[in-house]
């Protein structure tokens, strides 16, 4: 029996075939066709540069983490050897372990400032813009120089010391202490990243509809059930964006680990990347940091595809 | 379909014509062959160094006219990274400049460059010199420099304390901390952040202590061994006694920053004189002999000329080193930048100066340190575990056999 899908398909084939081009519909294709190619032309230097400069070291990247790869030197295919390397050293898991710490305090404490902020500056008041502009400077500031004045800010000398003085907690230099070091580049990444977190949480909180939360004052609602009912499922999108862009920059933290620490004091802030940096550029063995870095690769999208899975399922 | 045939004979024109400039680029306009060579700012003096090498490239174009040379100034930081990546994409320089242990990790890159040196200059080498520079017995740099980490005190700090004798061993050391720590003062610094090299640090106390790095087959790592933990425990006593300013175990200020420019520390073994000049004051700069322990025994390196495989013109990067280390152009060299002759008959350089001349006298103390392929890998294994130590975190035990355990498979 000839289901009503086959009947359809069959249908609309028909009425295709039987169907003659007429001219006009000829001059509308050739149009598209015309349209569509200068809009590929204009993409074209993009995509020509991405796929230099991103696709293919990557590939490249991928491909000597099977061989043994030193600079000037020449690549032996070395199978898995560089991967069993990673299992064996206990640098590695150390840089995983320091990397993981690292993340699970930054991306949530950078995602709650960011919606803090956002929420702050959600409403337009006099100086909004300015605010505005101001929590976003940090994202554009060179994270090297940023590294260089919290390498001070954070010094046995420096004003957070101080502050920590005057409070009667602990002090002296954050980033010379292997407990308070972590912490102390996580305060850093959540000064240069909150920022663009709230920009994109802002462009979603005033997507949200004025009436929804109008009527839901109108009903009673708090301040809390109109946050936990209206805006946050409004922002789950958003969020998630976020986590996923926040956790994939932790994971890749480098430049103020190398401004900043070096990945010390005894490896306390020696993270992944770093890792990778230092068998890349100070010891040249580039089979094994590529390996690091398709390690990592994969550990990222693993954790992107969780988030996905639990944040961003109702997308 | 016109259009279309000019635009191919647009591109044919700029094919043919990028074929013919490529035709006429690798040896220089004219005939004329090129020399780039990188070295770094050796001359601390930048205005200094450059008038160094515009004479000599110009004296040395006097008698070369069909080679023009190139000299490239780049700074210390990241002179790795920068080297190594222009090697790998095709754009490193003819001729560097090297210290010892760079040379394996560049091996498969250099030229050996024997060949290029007339037998009078090549045994006028001193013989640990030669051997510096030498790998699988091929002579792979031309030494142009050496340079010596003797002891050396601040007058100022020892009459502010009342101290008149100076140490000379291990003890001397340790016994006379306490009398400068009560009067404010450090007896020494030791710089454990991981940014230093172990060359400046621990390495020169586990050689005295009678220690090596590497086994003599360099097949396995020797530092977990006697030597090595008294070594680390003398460093630890001069940490944990208070003798040492604490904060240079995790940080690495510049020296403006730190105590040896407040004339807050006695003496120093990983620092120059002309680090510490405008500090101290020349007449405070008192040279000593390298501490001793069961050895007397420093780090100095050997700064030499290397010739990279990609030279464009062999013959003509060949030249060039035979002259920048020719006798008279590398005497000019080392006086200017401060260092010290690789050869026998230059004899001394600084007689009239007290404190290069006394240094130059502890040449003969020195070793360049380990020169493995694996010593940078090994040396970043080492160096979180020596902090570790410093710090409290690890005896000197577990620090040396958890670095060893770090260290052998790097060793293969």
């Amino acid at each position: 029996m000839a289901n009503v899908s086959d009947d359809w398909a069959g249908s609309r084939r028909g009425t295709r075939r039987a169907e003659p081009d007429r001219p006009q519909q000829r001059r509308a294709r050739r149009v598209n066709w015309r349209e569509a190619r200068s809009g590929l032309l204009f993409v074209l230097p993009c995509f020509l540069l991405f796929v230099v400069f991103r696709f293919g070291p990557a590939i490249a990247g991928g491909v000597l983490a099977f061989t043994d790869y030193a600079i000037g030197g020449e690549a032996h295919w070395k199978g898995l050897a560089n991967f069993r390397r990673l299992v064996d050293d206990p640098t590695f898991w150390s840089a995983l372990r320091v990397t993981v710490i690292y993340t699970v305090l930054a991306v949530p404490l950078t995602m709650a400032v960011a919606l803090g902020m956002a929420l702050l500056v959600r409403r337009s008041f006099r100086g909004t813009k300015l605010l505005r502009s101001i929590f976003f400077l940090p994202v554009v500031t060179s994270l090297v120089l940023a590294g260089v004045i919290f390498t001070w800010v954070f010094s046995a000398n420096g004003p957070w010391s101080s502050l920590m003085r005057l409070l009667g907690l602990p002090h002296g230099s954050w980033i010379a202490d292997s407990r308070l070091v972590i912490p102390a580049l996580v305060l850093v990444s959540v000064w240069s990243r909150f920022g663009y977190g709230m920009l994109i949480l802002l462009a979603r909180l005033q997507d949200i509809p004025t009436e929804l939360e109008e009527a839901a004052l109108t009903d009673g609602a708090g301040p809390v059930q109109r946050f936990r009912h209206i805006v946050l499922p409004h922002l789950r999108p958003a969020l998630f964006f976020v986590a996923v862009i926040e956790t994939t920059v932790s994971f890749q933290v480098f430049d103020t680990v190398y401004v900043m620490t070096s990945g010390g004091p005894v490896r306390a802030s020696y993270t992944l990347v770093f890792a990778l940096y230092d068998q890349g550029f100070h010891y040249f063995d580039l089979g094994y940091a590529s390996a690091i870095g398709l390690a990592l690769f994969v550990m990222t999208l693993i954790v992107a595809l969780i988030q996905r899975s639990t944040l961003g399922r109702q997308q | 379909m016109r259009k279309r045939r000019s635009v191919l004979a647009i591109a044919l024109a700029l094919a043919a014509g990028a074929s013919l400039v490529a035709c006429g680029g690798s040896g220089g306009s004219g005939g004329k062959q090129s020399v780039t060579m990188w070295i770094y700012p050796v001359i601390a003096d930048d205005t200094k160094h450059h008038a160094f090498w515009n004479d000599t490239v110009k004296a040395f174009q006097t008698q070369n006219p069909n080679i023009d040379v190139k000299v490239e100034i780049f700074p210390w930081a990241n002179r790795d990274q920068a080297l190594a990546t222009a090697i790998a994409g095709n754009k490193g320089p003819d001729v560097v400049y090297l210290i010892p242990d760079q040379l394996p990790k560049y091996v498969n890159n250099i030229q050996p460059v024997a060949q290029y040196l007339d037998s009078a200059t090549k045994s006028d080498y001193y013989p640990n010199v030669t051997k510096s520079v030498t790998l699988d017995g091929k002579m792979l740099g031309a030494p142009i420099l050496t340079s010596v980490q003797a002891l050396m005190c601040d007058k100022k700090v020892f009459d502010a304390v009342g101290q008149t004798t100076y140490p000379s061993t291990w003890q001397d050391l340790l016994a006379m901390a306490p009398k400068f720590k009560a009067k404010g003062y450090d007896v020494t610094q030791y710089a454990g952040d991981l940014s230093n090299t172990l060359n400046l640090t621990f390495y020169p106390l586990l050689w005295q202590a009678g220690g090596d790095v590497f086994s003599s087959d360099g097949k396995s790592v020797a530092f977990d061994s006697d030597a090595g933990r008294s070594a680390l425990d003398f460093a630890k006593q001069l940490v944990d006694g208070g003798y040492v300013d604490k904060t240079m175990l995790t940080a690495q200020p510049p020296i403006e920053q730190t105590r040896v420019a407040q004339n807050k520390v006695a003496c120093v073994w990983n620092l120059a004189p002309q680090d510490v000049t405008k500090f101290w004051g020349a007449e405070n700069i008192k040279i000593l002999p390298p501490l001793k322990d069961a050895k007397q025994v420093q780090y100095g390196t050997v700064g030499s000329l290397v010739m990279l495989k990609g030279a464009k013109d062999k013959t003509a990067a060949g030249k060039w080193i035979s002259y920048a280390t020719s006798d008279t152009v590398m005497k000019d060299f080392d006086t200017k930048s401060s260092f010290f002759s690789p050869r026998k008959s230059t004899g001394s350089l600084y007689a009239s100066d007290p404190v290069l001349g006394e240094l130059e006298k502890y040449v003969g103390l020195t070793t360049v340190g380990p020169i493995q392929p694996k010593a940078r890998d090994v040396m970043g294994v080492l160096a979180p575990e020596i902090q570790a130590a410093l710090l409290g975190k690890k005896s000197s035990d577990q620090a040396l056999r958890a670095a060893a355990k770090s260290a052998q498979p790097l060793l293969g």
